[in-house]
């Protein structure tokens, strides 16, 4: 009992105390990002890395998902009359859910894993260490241009996924089950407000906000070696993960109430 | 010049440095030697801040650098040069620019930075590689290229973390030759820290050596050789039988 107890409190000790460093590093990346000079460069180079070389994953995730999205509520919507109402349940899941966390969870997958074992490696070899030496503050230069391009890249990103994912419903609705393609339209701007989109938007700023900073501290504090930067990598994409996820819920209930 | 006053660092439990004092003059090479893990690298990082210490003072010419805040420690920064043991080059960065990476952060012009890269690396005895990625060198041409980085913006002192260790003895003697021919053609302050003693008499004017988190003797480098000093003598003359406790090896 008294083990299970102490147990317990380690964990909410070490919990507090990660959470605590994040918001340190989070206040110091946020003060690096708003004086010059700016990283232009860097943060071009990590737009294209983190943005541009998402998009294939992305596209072929939110496509697949739009497309099963269809497939699911037109046989069940089909057993009480409403398989007309298709458009609206793919519109308004990818817009809302589906288009900025999946986004967000590839892109932690995918960038954040990546961000984690560069920094950590470039810890272990002591890169950050000769940053330091020649002048160059690290978090201006290394986790800046990351976190302020997953900020403007994931809601691009997920921009992307709600059209694709849209449209592989009509592919399934129409393409397959022969509904007619005015009545999908119909369905899925009739129900569909702008808040929708923009809350989603929202959405994903915020989880990339948090894919990046919690993938950058990952890496930047790793420690013991090659196994210490497959920790963090490891850490930086579960972190990641339950971050979206939970966060995914409160959000929805703050921004969609 | 350097002053280290009073020392103290630890890492949780680990006390590495104990009340470590330590002076070197300007234009002087100070090498300090100590086994693996009794805190070398810990004291030299100290000299450039990028470890902060828990007690005690780190003065450069007169500053005192453990009170600086971020701005005003680079300031202090640049006046260093530093090589690390294992290069730490820039994995992303091709050879050139990573030699001129401090001079292309102030804003110099890629053409006039890669030309003053190559003049640099030529210092270092390397030509021809400035184009090639730091992946594609043996671990000698990054130590130098290492080396060309850390004299680009023309440092008053140069800070060496162990510069033999991993490479082949004539390579080591290479880079003792190199870093003899810095002080002379640069003039610059040097501090060393290693555990190659051959390293340590050829490059040093003064040796200090660091046990159990001081400095348990300091002297040129004859008055090293001839140490009474029980600790010192072990180490120097490399045996395994002697007062240094190696934690959980038994002679």
């Amino acid at each position: 009992m008294f083990r299970l107890l102490a147990l317990l409190g380690d964990i909410i000790i070490r919990f507090t105390e990660e959470t605590g460093r994040i918001l340190i590093l989070l206040g110091s990346v946020l003060k690096e990002m708003l004086s010059p000079p700016f990283e232009v460069g860097n943060t071009v180079k990590q737009m294209y890395e983190i943005g541009v070389k998402s998009i294939p994953v992305v596209l072929i995730t939110a496509i697949f998902t739009g497309m099963v999205l269809a497939l699911q509520t037109f046989t069940g919507f089909k057993r009480f009359g409403a398989e007309s109402m298709v458009g609206s349940v793919v519109a308004l899941s990818m817009t809302r859910e589906m288009g900025p966390v999946l986004t967000g969870l590839i892109v932690a997958g995918r960038a954040g894993a990546a961000m984690a074992a560069e920094l950590g490696t470039m810890r272990v070899t002591e890169q950050i260490d000769a940053l330091e030496t020649l002048a160059a503050n690290p978090v201006k230069y290394l986790i800046v241009p990351r976190f302020s391009s997953s900020i403007v890249i994931l809601p691009s990103l997920t921009v992307l996924a709600d059209i694709i994912g849209i449209l592989g419903g009509y592919l399934i609705t129409v393409g397959l089950f022969g509904t007619s393609s005015v009545v999908y339209w119909r369905r899925t701007w009739d129900y569909l407000y702008l808040e929708d989109i923009y809350n989603g938007l929202i959405k994903a700023c915020l989880f990339g906000a948090a894919l990046a900073l919690i993938s950058c501290y990952k890496g930047f504090y790793t420690k013991g070696g090659a196994e210490g930067v497959g920790r963090a990598t490891t850490g930086a994409v579960v972190v990641s993960f339950m971050t979206i996820l939970i966060s995914d819920y409160f959000l929805t209930a703050w921004l969609f109430e | 010049m350097i002053e280290i006053i009073d020392v103290y660092k630890s890492f949780g439990e680990n006390r590495v440095l104990r009340g470590v004092n330590l002076r070197v003059e300007r234009g002087q090479s100070v090498v300090v030697i100590g086994g693996s893990g009794s805190g070398k690298s810990v004291l030299l990082k100290h000299i450039i801040g990028l470890l902060m210490p828990e007690a005690g003072s780190v003065i450069i010419d007169g500053t005192d650098i453990t009170k600086l805040d971020r701005k005003h420690l680079y300031e202090i920064r640049k006046k260093f040069g530093m090589l690390f043991q294992g290069a730490a080059l820039f994995d992303s960065m091709r050879v050139w620019e990573n030699v001129s990476f401090a001079l292309l952060r102030s804003g110099m012009r890629p053409k006039e930075a890669k030309e003053i890269a190559i003049e640099n690396l030529r210092r270092v005895g390397l030509t021809g590689i400035e184009d090639m990625m730091p992946a594609d060198l043996s671990g000698g041409m990054r130590k130098r290229v290492g080396l060309a980085r850390a004299i680009a913006h023309k440092p008053e002192v140069l800070l060496y973390d162990e510069p033999t260790t991993g490479i082949d003895p004539i390579l080591a003697d290479a880079i003792n030759d190199l870093i003899i021919k810095m002080r002379e053609e640069l003039n610059v302050t040097s501090v060393a820290i290693t555990h190659d003693m051959h390293s340590a008499y050829k490059i040093a004017d003064r040796i200090a050596m660091l046990y159990e988190g001081r400095i348990v003797q300091e002297g040129t480098p004859e008055e090293i050789q001839n140490t009474e000093n029980p600790i010192v003598r072990q180490f120097i003359t490399g045996s395994a039988r002697g007062p240094i406790r190696i934690n959980g090896v038994t002679a």
